[in-house]
């Protein structure tokens, strides 16, 4: 089944187009990756109304390739400038600047990309057999199970994606309400449209996004000083002798891409933790004379190993069950449902050649990210010198042409634009903005799934105690509010304020 | 401007969201017959469910703000305030003028607008800059993406 969805899946992979695409996915994410501010999020956002005019496993192989080089792409200026380019890099800080402040930046870069294409790797083989065996154990789930597989995606993400319990919550709901404007689809009734034609099929998810998270970061990004900065530095070539040493690492390179392989798998966990974490665990179990922090090749390793095999990870829950794990897979999971697919194990069972070419091209990104991100350093770092006065209106066209090209609708402009206001205001108040998204792609499985299994229902709401799956998720949402209680109420100061991860 | 002032924002934000959904159940819902009944028929019980549940939670928030001894000010330099308005006003035109005017004779403008707001003062290069930009994204949207970008009353496209 595997063998043939995969070998269906070489012939649609194998086009021009989407080899192409998925070649210039990987430069576009490493690109963003690169770029302060911006990020494997911000990349796929910007480039989805791109994406859906093409052809399916082509458009999936563009997101998929600039969420896999976005991932690698915040090492380049990590190690080049300080300054991570996404939250995901901030933990290749601790010995990739010492490398380049020695003189190695050429090595701790070719190490981190190397390290990355192959945590990716690790991550697309989990990814590939775990993937349909989840999604066969799920092919017997009812409306019980997946509306409370929704409330656990949702529970897990907002507890863990912000710092505040109860703003994360907040924020996951307000996704969940926008989820239900337009047309109900049980009485066919309209809500919340205003009688209003443009908002018969709610907002557009991606005027949303782009509002929420590009408009807002460029009024962020504008407000800082060095606009007009140019940045210093020197131009770096790596080699494909990295690899070699990346592959010396090779105890610390699979244990670090296990762990971002199961952080991926858990919704919220994401990159930022998994690096951490494997960061944490290769310093503990570091041979002597490996001074971790001053320019150690395995804390490189294990940081950009993780965080690349957090993609292969997050993929799963996305596929398989349409449980997105992260803000990049609900976005991954919106440009399916807009494609005309519906993840989850359907998905596996009426499209099993679709989710073959998905495989294929989340595997070609990392074989492209290796060869990519090695030759064009050079060009990532030019990049980079770039000042910020450019880059603003560069994303701000992509964001209105972007969003325009969605439904040649002005509509959706000014929605872009009310939800940038939005986004400003949720940062200022340290409200996590992941949640939004997810309860956006979450919400109609959730509401959909809960009217369903109450139809079915004999008994009402008991319905979700009646059965062993369902009845274990209650359970582990029940432990994990309780838990995060708990940790908040102990923690009170985190439970009070802010902190964003 | 203070962390209770924002959360008092916030929840002025929210107070209207929720005040929006139980105005809409019964009103527009309520007059469509979809505001009660089994859970096929009832369209309104959720949202409802949502409303409340980010009611309460608000006021949650709200109250530990309030309590927590923890006091925090924003402050923002008087030019990255001018800066930040002065962007999302250009924008707000430029979003505003894109119908009417169309794609070509607003872009650059807006471009070179931002990239003076940022402090550039070089004003040959920003005028090339804008032209390249906006012009450049229109190549690539129209000619490989076949976007129809917004001509406007003038019905000013270029066949690439």
């Amino acid at each position: 089944m595997l063998f043939e969805s995969l070998l269906a899946g070489f012939q649609l992979f194998l086009t021009p187009l989407a080899i192409g695409l998925t070649f210039i996915g990987i430069l576009i994410g490493l690109l963003v990756g690169a770029m302060p501010g911006l990020g494997p999020l911000m990349g796929i956002i910007l480039l989805l109304p791109v994406a859906i005019g093409l052809p399916p496993v082509a458009a999936m192989g563009f997101l998929i390739a600039i969420f896999v080089g976005g991932s690698c792409g915040g090492s380049i200026s990590a190690i080049l400038l300080r300054i991570p380019g996404t939250p995901l890099a901030a933990a290749t800080l601790f010995d990739g600047y010492p490398m380049a402040q020695k003189g190695r930046a050429a090595d701790a870069i070719g190490i981190a990309i190397s390290a990355s294409a192959i945590g990716g790797l690790i991550g697309g083989v989990v990814l590939i057999s775990a993937s349909p065996l989840l999604a066969k154990f799920a092919s017997g789930f009812a409306p019980p199970e997946y509306a409370m597989l929704a409330i656990t995606g949702l529970f897990a993400i907002a507890i863990i994606s912000g710092g505040s319990l109860i703003k994360g919550l907040i924020s996951g709901c307000f996704g969940l309400l926008l989820a239900t404007i337009g047309t109900d689809e049980f009485s066919t009734g309209y809500r919340f449209t205003f009688g209003t034609h443009h908002m018969l099929n709610g907002f557009h998810i991606v005027a949303v996004v782009v509002g929420l998270f590009a408009i807002s970061e460029m009024v962020y990004q504008v407000i800082g000083n060095d606009l007009l900065k140019k940045p210093d530095i020197k131009v770096e070539r790596p080699g494909f002798g990295s690899l070699l040493r990346t592959l010396r690492h090779w105890g610390n390179l699979i244990r670090s891409s296990a762990i971002g392989v199961f952080f991926g798998a858990l919704p919220g966990a994401g990159g930022v933790i998994s690096s951490f974490s494997a960061y944490a665990i290769a310093k503990s179990a570091a041979k002597e004379g490996e001074k971790y922090g001053e320019g150690a090749e395995g804390g490189v390793v294990a940081t950009e190993s993780a965080n690349n095999a957090t993609v292969g990870g997050t993929l799963v829950p996305s596929l398989a069950l349409g449980i997105p794990g992260d803000a990049s897979s609900a976005m991954l999971l919106g440009a399916l449902l807009i494609l005309g697919f519906v993840p989850g194990p359907i998905l596996f069972e009426q499209e099993p050649e679709f989710v073959g070419g998905i495989f294929l091209v989340y595997m070609a990104s990392n074989v492209f990210l290796l060869f990519a991100g090695i030759l064009a350093t050079p060009f990532f770092v030019y990049v980079l010198r770039i000042p910020k006065f450019y880059l603003i209106p560069i994303i701000l066209i992509l964001c209105s042409i972007g969003t325009f090209a969605l439904q040649a609708s002005v509509f959706d402009l000014m929605v872009m634009f009310g939800f940038g206001l939005v986004g400003i205001l949720f940062r200022a108040a340290n409200y996590p903005l992941a949640p939004i998204v997810i309860g956006i792609i979450l919400g109609p499985i959730l509401e959909n799934n809960l009217r369903r299994a109450l139809l079915i229902s004999r008994e009402g709401y008991w319905i979700f105690l009646d059965r062993p799956v369902s009845a274990t998720l209650v359970c582990v949402n029940v432990l994990l509010v309780a838990g995060a209680l708990y940790y908040a109420c102990r923690n009170r100061k985190r439970f009070f304020t802010k902190q964003e991860v | 401007m203070t962390s209770r002032t924002l959360a008092l924002l916030v929840t002025a934000f929210f107070a209207v969201i929720v005040g929006i959904v139980f105005q809409q159940i019964h009103t527009s819902m309520h007059e469509q017959g979809i505001a009660s009944g089994g859970p096929y028929d009832n369209a309104a019980a959720y949202p409802r469910a949502v409303a409340i549940a980010i009611a309460a939670l608000v006021l949650v928030q709200l109250l530990a703000d309030f309590i927590s001894d923890r006091k925090e000010t924003m402050r923002l330099p008087p030019d990255a305030f001018k800066r930040a308005v002065g962007l999302l006003v250009v924008f707000a035109v430029y979003l505003c003028c894109l119908g009417p005017l169309g794609y070509h004779l607003t872009t650059t403008p807006m471009v070179f607008a931002i990239m003076f707001i940022c402090g550039a003062r070089q004003f040959g290069k920003m005028l090339i800059a804008a032209l390249v930009m906006s012009f450049g994204f229109a190549f690539v949207f129209e000619k490989f993406l076949n976007v129809v970008l917004p001509g406007g009353v003038f019905r000013l496209n270029i066949p690439w």
